[in-house]
């Protein structure tokens, strides 16, 4: 299994998990799910983190930042967009709608 | 399953139209993306649920067992852990210190450290995951710094007077990992078998390392 250190290392530059103290932050049950759909999908797909990252950081950065919307949530939902795109883009099609 | 229960005995008039669970917008997209994905056989919710778990609660620990159990089988590697623990846990790739010091203590037969954050719950978030929840309470917080030995005592750890004891406080900028004494009768084990001697309290300092099982 992706180890939270790998993670950690491929996203560190471009797009790092939310964190408060340290610890990770998921404000609701749905963010560790994507974050673990995720993170089962680009395993079973053959995507690395590297190759992941930079539709990750494109991503959060299209996503914008919104002082009133939570951190976590905000990240969670590029991390979704960055999933179906680099997903769609491997011949998954259908994976976006 | 409880919810709904609970849901049905409240069913009345102030309820009609409301449903309780009714979700996000975003909750239905992971929803039908994680249907989609495991119709194409990308996914499978076991799986996912195997990483979240990991991801919500145990990660960690195992990084630092395994950045100990280097230190017991090299010398070398312990020579630089304990002169710069940042740098010697990087070369495992655990990085990501919110810019700060990682410092190694070691134990030995008449030192004895254990680590607190007495201001709130810093912790070496990526050896060890996350803090568990006596850790980050008041009075553990209190009193490991103002009865060590007693606190130490209550975790089964029973300290003989002539140890010195070292109580160390984290903050955001320092952290501590400690490298408990590696039990004997393990000459010769490799580093993988080391590391499951390291449970995360012994990291702590609340606890020793394990005994080998015979």
């Amino acid at each position: 299994m992706t180890q939270l250190a790998d993670l950690d290392s491929a996203l560190a530059e471009t797009a790092p998990l939310p964190r408060a103290n340290g610890e990770l932050v998921f404000d609701e049950p749905w963010q560790g799910r994507a974050l673990g759909m995720g993170i089962v999908a680009l395993e079973s797909a053959g995507i690395s983190l590297v190759e992941f990252s930079p539709f990750l950081a494109e991503a959060v950065a299209r996503h914008g930042y919104d002082p009133a919307e939570p951190a976590a949530a905000a990240y969670y939902t590029a991390w979704l967009d960055a999933l179906e795109t680099c997903l769609a883009g491997r011949g998954l099609p259908g994976v976006v709608g | 399953m409880t919810h709904d229960h609970d849901h049905d005995h409240d069913h009345d008039e102030h309820h009609h139209h409301h449903h309780p669970q009714e979700k996000s917008a975003t909750e239905l997209r992971v929803e039908a993306l994680e249907a989609l994905l495991a119709e194409k056989g990308l996914v499978s919710g076991e799986a996912i649920d195997a990483v979240v778990s990991y991801y919500e609660n145990d990660v960690g620990p195992q990084n630092g067992a395994r950045v100990v159990a280097r230190a017991w089988a090299d010398p070398t590697y312990k020579e630089r852990l304990l002169a710069d623990g940042t740098a010697a846990v990087k070369e495992f790739g655990f990085t990501g210190f919110e810019l700060n010091t990682l410092v190694a203590v070691e134990n030995t037969p008449k030192v004895h450290n254990v680590v607190v954050c007495t201001l709130c719950s810093c912790y070496p978030w990526p050896v060890l995951g996350l803090p568990p929840t006596w850790y980050k309470s008041a009075p553990y917080r209190a009193r490991v710094v103002s009865e060590p030995r007693a606190v130490l005592r209550e975790f089964g750890l029973e300290l003989p007077a002539e140890v010195d004891l070292r109580v160390w406080d984290s903050t955001a900028e320092v952290r501590y990992l400690v490298v408990p004494e590696r039990p004997d009768g393990t000459n010769g084990w490799s580093e993988e078998e080391l590391a499951r001697l390291v449970p995360r309290d012994a990291m702590i300092g609340t606890a020793r390392a394990l005994e080998p099982s015979v």
